[in-house]
């Protein structure tokens, strides 16, 4: 009869108790492996967001970093097509979107509205960020775009109009003059964040460029990288390509520029950190409650065992093997638990509310992180290792003939 | 150093108590349990420890057996001297040497029959085949062939201080301590366990130290060591005894 067999038969012998504490610890596991899933989801989800709106890199003009721009393309890249198709050369770039940044007044005839707008290369920028998936109503643009427009859906409506009708853009050129050109809707977009959809609008370059004549300058070159690139390297490598052809450009990588990434990050952190604390001291807890109560119950047990030759070593690792044996068991029912959440909760197809500011939710899809459920059982395991210790280490150093003397 | 036990040279009592003291500190007073008891215990004897209630008796079985510590005196197993031992080799020398018969019998309530008596031959490190045949042939001895996979809770009083008794002879020890094995035992089966205890004594040659107040345990026994507020009052060869 080993420590641990004796462990387990006395954890049957006792199973309501065993029972009991293994539901503890199920709960408890179940919540790590659950919330820690969502988390990590949670986070992927934010970065791919993140870097699908800002790129992974981004080139810009080394004074546009400081300074802020008077008029449009101020601080733009001039000669953008060389520098494209410099960067794309690299062997770990995937896509090299320019944009141009411009505001300016839409006008449907009779009301004008002001608007945000972006310039793009519709068939990269598609490819790149899933731009074609916020379409709402009619279709994105095609080709170079063409006089095409896309409206974020507030200001389609606050326009009244619809894919097909014509809309003319104003901006202010950057010598200073206003200029206008006609474009015609092609879609509706939701770019999921309510104020920008009430001010987005997007076009082909060549529009644009007419708009604002300023041929073969962008704002910017938003890079995206390849699957399993090092950014560092390729940030390195595209900025002294870039500077060795006499581009005076900065590169800046997403999380410089989605600050707000690491700011949620660590809320996350922040949140289910203390969450996870406060169960694992409820862990704890209930654990050196049951640990000394078990010990208690067979005081007289143990100065048996001790008195048949038992060194204190061995009546710990007992204790202890019990505690262990308990989180096992209770992680193997988590686990089960939170598989069987997990199947509810996709099947089910329940829908997040919106994020502060967003349009909609998005569908909960609790994806199975095996991390989440590896930490869950070194947390519970370690919790019940630490519970079961000293109330163990009591029971190993009883003295043996008040031990044998307990009633 | 633990020495193995077939060291013990002839010369060498079993177990040889002198001059041991136990005094219990209760609140500001203290009760002197045991007092300068000196004593020996040969190889196969059948020795009776009585006394009125509170004569020491207990203390005494438990300082012999190394379940507690004397303060003062020494205590010598197969010649060597015990109060230098640590917790572990004390544990050990229990183990091997020593085996133990509770009135309350004290079996583990979670193992049968069988795996009780094997326990001890598991802490000494025995291979499960040899545990469990040394085991069968034990309860064999005590009469229990019948009830190897019973738990503890299933059988009588008598039953369940048999299977302590083959508990005890399990790594085939040098003496029994026995405190008061019959008092939760009606008096027939008391007979039954004493004279069973005296078979074992004698076809095993393992010596036996009980403490008992019970006069018909008594006048089993071959040596009678009587106390009296935890000094020994008189200690006898009952030679006159029927077999
Ligand atoms: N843990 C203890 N703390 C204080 N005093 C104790 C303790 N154990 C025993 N004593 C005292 O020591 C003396 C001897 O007790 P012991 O139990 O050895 O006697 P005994 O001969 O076994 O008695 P009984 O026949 O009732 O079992 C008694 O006066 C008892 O009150
Ligand atoms: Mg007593």
């Amino acid at each position: 009869m080993s420590a641990l067999a004796l462990a387990w038969r006395n954890l049957i012998r006792q199973r309501r108790r065993t029972a009991l504490m293994g539901v503890v610890v199920a709960f408890g596991f179940a919540a790590f492996a659950l919330a820690g899933g969502f988390i990590a989801q949670s986070f992927e989800g934010l970065r791919e967001g993140t870097i699908r709106s800002v790129g992974q890199l981004q080139a810009v003009d080394r004074r546009a970093v400081s300074t802020s721009e008077e008029t449009t393309l101020e601080f733009g890249i001039a000669d953008a097509a060389r520098a494209r198709a410099l960067v794309a050369r690299d062997p770990e770039v995937s896509y090299v979107l320019p944009r141009i940044d411009f505001v300016g007044l839409a006008t449907n005839g009779t009301k004008s509205i002001p608007y945000l707008g972006v310039a793009v290369d519709p068939e990269p920028e598609a490819a790149a960020t899933g731009a074609r998936g916020l379409v709402t109503v009619g279709s994105y643009l095609s080709g170079d775009g063409g006089d095409g427009v896309l409206l974020g859906t507030g200001l389609a409506s606050a326009l009244h109009v619809r894919p097909g009708d014509r809309v003319t853009l104003m901006a202010t050129t950057p010598d200073g003059s206003l200029n206008a050109v006609d474009g015609v809707v092609r879609g509706l977009v939701d770019v999921r964040i309510k104020e920008l959809n009430d001010r987005y609008l997007a076009a082909g370059a060549g529009l644009v460029s007419r708009l604002l004549q300023s041929s073969g300058t962008v704002s910017k070159l938003v890079i995206f990288l390849k699957a399993g690139a090092d950014e560092n390297a390729a940030s390195r490598r595209i900025a002294s390509a870039l500077s060795g052809a006499g581009y005076s450009v900065v590169l800046r990588g997403w999380r410089q520029l989605a600050v707000f990434y690491e700011q949620v990050k660590l809320l996350y952190v922040g949140i289910f950190g203390f969450v996870g604390a406060v169960l694992v001291v409820i862990v704890i807890l209930s654990a050196a409650i049951v640990m000394t109560m078990a010990v208690t119950e067979r005081t007289r047990e143990i100065g048996t065992l001790r008195a048949l030759g038992t060194r204190p070593s061995g009546v710990l690792r007992m204790f202890l093997a019990e505690g262990v044996a308990i989180a096992l068991l209770g992680c193997v029912a988590g686990a089960l638990f939170a598989l069987l959440v997990r199947a509810l909760l996709n099947a089910w197809g329940f829908t997040l509310p919106p994020p502060p500011g967003g349009t909609h939710g998005d569908p909960i899809h609790v994806q199975l992180y095996p991390l989440a459920y590896a930490a869950g059982l070194v947390a519970m395991v370690a919790t019940m290792a630490i519970a079961s210790y000293f109330p163990a280490r009591r029971a190993a150093r009883l003295s043996i003939v008040e031990a044998l003397a307990h009633v | 150093m633990p020495l193995p036990s077939g060291s013990r040279t002839a010369a060498d009592p079993l177990l040889e108590a002198r001059g041991l003291t136990r005094t219990y500190t209760l609140g500001s007073g203290s009760v002197p349990a045991v007092r300068d008891v000196s004593l020996m215990i040969e190889e196969a004897e059948f020795v009776a420890l009585q006394g009125p209630s509170g004569s020491g008796k207990t203390t005494l079985l438990n300082l012999l057996g190394l379940l507690d510590r004397p303060d003062g005196g020494t205590l010598t197993v197969d010649g060597r001297e015990a109060s230098g031992l640590s917790e572990n080799e004390r544990a050990d020398l229990r183990r091997d040497r020593f085996g133990f018969v509770f009135q309350t019998f004290n079996l583990i309530p979670v193992l049968s029959a069988e795996e009780n008596v094997g326990y001890p031959m598991a802490l000494a490190g025995v291979p499960p085949d040899d545990r469990r045949s040394r085991s069968m042939e034990l309860l064999a001895a005590v009469g229990l062939e019948q009830k190897t996979s019973v738990r503890p809770d299933l059988l009588s009083g008598g039953q369940r201080q048999r299977v302590a008794i083959a508990r005890a002879l399990a790594n085939r020890p040098a003496v029994v301590f026995a405190d008061e094995p019959t008092a939760n035992l009606d008096s027939k089966t008391a007979e039954e366990i004493l004279d069973l205890m005296r078979g074992l004594c004698d076809s095993r040659r393992v010596a036996f130290l009980f403490a008992t107040h019970d006069p018909r345990v008594v006048n089993r026994a071959r040596r009678v060591v009587s106390l009296h507020d935890g000094r020994i009052e008189s200690d006898v060869l009952s030679t006159g005894t029927r077999t």
